[in-house]
């Protein structure tokens, strides 16, 4: 095979779509229905708040953080075929890096974000530099640890707070307008929310996209072909680290205090239960799977005590009538 | 993609739309009860949620509020999860009640006094108590436990009264229980005592011997443990077990009378800094019996705080003859120190409790008494 | 206390926790070994095994009493129980996914450890329950070395069981078979192995385990509660990797290895209790860079 030919990829038209969101899907194929449906969607996320009370808001900006969130995970964990068990630990430090630096240090918001970005970029170095041997169990309990370990941290330093966290965090102005309404929150997401999605289909089309489904598929064969497979992987942890990061930033700003709480293991199984519930390494699928998992517990608010369990119990059910997601990706 | 969107959107509307129906002016009267039903804290929430009901029962029993109408409790989960909490919050808020009563984790509590003042919903913060919560809250709110700036203050005095040097510190890592300990090792050190130990423990972390035997080691002649019974309750049976002689006392989140039930013997002659809880009042004493024959258990530490709450959110919705919130709120802040469960309540300027009432409670027979030096 | 007396005292204190860990980690390595999935649920079980004991000692306690001979068969009542509820839960929830990606039977691991979570959480009303036994606090002084009568029966009770599933795995008939199986399922088919059957004991074999290390925990430290599975869980996975995750000596092993070192990490000097769990967790890091298979695991080309 000629080092540069990518390894078969089915075409995007999915033979017989099998559920009716598939179906649904397929009926935009070509470019222009393609353009048109993203634009509906543009407009109805312009014009939900308008129309829905201030609940709705709130929670679908929350739903579009994780999206923003399961996009990133997707990256490491449904291109790059890495289980990341502490994905909250980017987000994290995104959060937290933001928050000391306008709250105890009186930066601009605005400078701020790349100092932020570097950090969690340097934290995908080094979560992902010594793991890079490892396979898929072991990685899961590294990432988990390292998750651990930055929540600890946080939790015992004074600069991040201690178990308090921090507060009084500034909200954002741009260009004078000033960001602080549920609602001026929810499109900052809504931009979050569709930048990321653009950024996962190019990605996920690019070279490199290309270069993780050949390390995902056959990590030996892949270096055979002359993929460099530490430069693969280190990049998949440093991109996913970013959208994580990026999710923290503004998550941080959106409540205005951050504790470790919000960082914890089970964060983190959320964000990848989503992943993998609504279908590893394809980008519609995870974004419905991010709905899922934030809407799901909330629409069950009216059975208190139980609606975790039945949320659960739900959650058993797509999984065993649609093992690999709602809607998985077709070319592995 | 858009489809489905839509179909979550409009499910997520329409849900929210029956919700906000309720209002009416002759209808029931609506209040949230903000705590942690799920998850880890959900033992603290119910607990908080029981004391509630059992009030609002009362309050309906006797004839409700505003000439009749009755009052009508809506859970807001929050599982201790500042996100979730939000969530919660504006759903309270989408759903129109009248006031919000609760506030378990602080770390949870504080986001939403935003949500609540820009709402402006009268909010009565129960339990949570960090100090952030102070600077943060828009006016709406106020704080009916006590700081911890007073605990620290009674323990320091009543471990010197003990003749106490060393002392040892335990917290769990939590916003409360941390906030405790640091203030406490201040207050103590600050005094030119010395803290020979400050450790931290994992909530749901059973074993505690590796922290006995350094506590042991480190020549503490008192342990003072900031954080909640159940995790307390082990620790004590294990110093005790470990032959550990000294002092032990716990704060107000272990003033429980569950933890005898978890302690046993060892928790007999344990100090605790409480509030005049339970025992103390005659009122106090008819809330735990009433309590116990209702739920099958004895309140946890924030239940007679939690029953306040509800009571004295219903005062002043009598007191302002209204749900209008601005009118609730002053009716709120012109709490005049009468007597309630857990003792006189008015508020500062910055809307926290007026008065420090601690007191120390001794374990003696399975219970706690009032302990006199 | 010297420093020599402080260390035994953790040496001691260190292998009481980590047998705990051990029989724990013991069923995450079994189900891992079989049908490669981490068993999220597995701390549950655990939980799920105190409440078990708790109610089996209330029933026997009236003619056995609430000292070690209740405790011992409210034990294996609880195992039996949550074996079965193991069997259950593998045919129901597990089963069916057996070939869909490794991911995704994880998930579905989570959504059981919620389930079971949830199901305590709405049954007990969240409560502690106070586990109570006759056992004393007695035990000997060896100088400055404190050993309960407790202790010394709960690392023998775990020892015993740990002896005997490992001679069940080696001798038995069952045993080789689940060796077997963890080698290669499909072979093991043709090789007229019901391998349905093998996951089956496996499961009852690893969720009794869970069981008896929850009535221990129980009645040694005196209250049980909803989430007590999350951190053991959480811990006993991390032994189950350290020691090689598939290994079952590896798990008693990575057990006491993790016990030790929680104990020593509380006492290390200049950084508090605080840095613990950091200091654990980096150790961690830093043998699985060192040895990417644990210290007692194999290296296997695997696919997710």
């Amino acid at each position: 095979m000629d080092r540069h030919s990518p390894p078969t990829r089915p075409d995007t038209h999915e033979p017989r779509p099998r559920n009716p969101l598939q179906r649904l899907y397929a009926a935009f194929e070509s470019p222009g229905r393609r353009r048109a449906l993203h634009l509906a969607i543009i407009a109805i996320l312009i014009i939900t708040p308008w129309i829905s009370s201030q609940y709705t808001t709130v929670i679908l900006t929350n739903a579009l953080l994780y999206v923003v969130l399961c996009l990133g995970l997707n990256i490491v964990v449904g291109y790059a075929g890495l289980l990341d068990l502490g994905y909250a630990a980017f987000f994290a430090v995104g959060a937290y890096t933001i928050g000391i630096l306008t709250q105890q240090f009186g930066v601009n918001f605005w400078a701020a974000i790349p100092f932020a970005l570097m950090a969690a970029a340097l934290a995908g170095v080094i979560i992902g530099g010594p793991t890079l041997r490892l396979r898929s169990d072991y990685l899961a309990i590294v990432t988990l640890g390292f998750g651990e370990i930055v929540r600890f941290t946080a939790r015992n330093l004074e600069i991040t707070g201690g178990a308090s966290g921090l507060s009084h965090i500034p909200e954002p102005s741009l260009f004078g307008w000033h960001i602080d309404s549920s609602i001026d929150f929810y499109y900052v997401f809504v931009v979050l929310a569709v930048l990321a999605y653009i950024a996962s289909q190019r990605l996920f089309d690019s070279r490199l996209g290309r270069a993780w489904l050949y390390v995902r598929h056959d990590e030996d064969a892949a270096e055979a072909m002359g993929i460099n497979r530490v430069a693969t992987k280190l990049a998949a942890y440093v991109i996913g680290a970013i959208f994580g990061a990026i999710g923290g930033i503004f998550f941080s700003v959106n409540l205005g205090a951050i504790s470790p709480e919000s960082f914890s293991f089970q964060q983190s199984v959320l964000i990848l239960l989503a992943v993998v519930l609504g279908g590893m390494g394809k980008i519609p699928g995870v974004i419905l799977g991010a709905f899922i998992v934030v809407l799901g517990p909330e629409l069950l608010r009216d059975f208190g005590t139980l609606r975790l369990l039945i949320f659960a119990v739900l959650l058993l059910l797509i999984m065993l009538f649609r093992p690999s997601g709602i809607w998985p990706e077709k070319r592995s | 993609m858009g489809k489905f969107l839509k179909l979550i959107a409009s499910a997520a509307v329409v849900n929210l739309a029956a919700g906000s129906l309720a209002m009416a002016q002759d209808g029931p009267i609506t209040i949230g009860v903000q705590v942690p039903t799920t998850g880890s804290e959900a033992t603290y929430g119910k607990d908080m949620y029981n004391a509630m009901m059992l009030a609002a029962d009362e309050i309906n029993a006797d004839g409700g509020l505003l000439n009749g109408r009755q009052i009508e409790l809506v859970t807001g989960d929050t599982a201790c999860d500042p996100q979730q909490s939000v969530n919660a919050a504006s759903r309270l808020a989408s759903q129109e009640v009248v006031g919000v009563v609760g506030g378990y984790c602080s770390g949870a509590t504080q986001p939403t006094l935003k949500t609540y003042g820009d709402a402006n919903i009268p909010f009565v913060i129960v339990a949570a108590n960090s100090t952030q919560l102070i600077p943060a809250n828009p006016g709406n709110a106020v704080m009916i436990n006590s700081t911890g700036d007073d605990q620290a203050k009674t323990a320091l005095e009543f471990f010197e009264g003990k003749d106490i040097e060393k002392l040892a510190i335990v917290n769990q890592g939590d916003a409360y229980s941390q906030d405790l300990a640091n203030l406490t090792r201040d207050a103590w050190t600050g005094a030119g005592h010395t803290v020979s130990a400050f450790e931290y423990v994992n909530k749901g972390e059973q074993d505690f011997s590796a922290l006995v035997n350094k506590i042991r080691g480190s020549g503490a002649e008192a342990v003072f443990w900031t954080a909640y019974y159940a995790d307390g309750g082990l620790l004590i049976r294990q110093l005790r077990q470990r032959g550990f002689q000294g002092t032990i006392a716990v704060g107000d989140g272990s003033n429980s009378p569950e933890l005898f039930n978890i302690a046993g013997q060892a928790a007999e002659g344990v100090f605790a800094f409480s509030n005049p809880t339970a025992d103390f009042l005659p009122a106090a004493k008819q809330f735990t019996s009433d309590y116990e024959s209702r739920f099958g258990n004895a309140p946890g530490p924030y239940a007679p705080l939690a029953y306040d709450g509800m009571q004295l959110m219903a005062w002043a919705i009598d007191k302002a003859g209204s749900t209008d919130g601005d009118a609730i709120i002053k009716a709120l802040n012109s709490a005049d120190g009468q007597e309630w469960l857990a003792g006189p309540i008015s508020f500062t300027p910055q809307h926290t409790l007026a008065r420090s009432n601690f007191v120390v409670l001794e374990g003696q027979g399975g219970k706690w008494t009032r302990y006199e030096e | 206390m010297t420093w020599y007396d402080s260390f035994l005292q953790q040496l001691v204190d260190g292998l009481v926790l980590g047998s705990f860990y051990a029989l724990v980690a013991l069923g995450y390595t079994m189900v891992f070994g079989v049908i490669k999935l981490l068993n999220f649920a597995h701390g549950d079980l655990y939980m799920t095994g105190a409440f078990a004991g708790f109610g089996g000692l209330s029933l026997v306690s009236g003619f056995l009493g609430a000292g070690w001979l209740g405790i011992f068969v409210a034990m294996l009542l609880a195992m039996l129980a949550v074996g079965c509820l193991g069997v259950v839960i593998e045919r129901v929830a597990y089963h069916p996914m057996l070939g869909a990606p490794r991911l995704s039977i994880l998930i579905t691991a989570l959504a059981v450890s919620l389930v079971l979570q949830n199901a305590a959480l709405a049954l007990t009303g969240g409560q502690y329950t106070a586990f109570r036994t006759d056992l004393g606090f007695g035990g000997f002084n060896l100088g400055n070395l404190f050993l309960s009568h407790n202790q010394i029966v709960l690392v023998a009770t775990a020892a015993v069981l740990m002896i005997a599933l490992e001679l069940f795995v080696s001798r038995t008939l069952y045993g080789r078979a689940m060796r077997a199986v963890s080698i290669d399922k499909d072979m093991c088919r043709m090789m007229g192995i019901n391998v349905s059957a093998v996951i089956a004991v496996t499961f009852f074999i690893g969720s009794g385990l869970a069981a008896a290390a929850g009535t221990m925990a129980g009645a040694y430290y005196g209250s049980i509660w909803y989430f007590m599975g999350f951190l053991i869980g959480l811990k006993a996975f991390t032994a189950a990797v350290i020691g090689g995750i598939g290994s079952i000596t590896g798990a008693m092993l990575g057990g006491l290895i993790l016990g030790l070192l929680e104990s020593f990490g509380t006492h290390i000097p200049f950084i508090g209790s605080e840095w613990k769990d950091v200091f654990t967790f980096s150790i961690l890091i830093l043998v699985l860079v060192f040895k990417p298979t644990g210290l007692l695991g194999k290296s296997e080309v695997e696919r997710m």
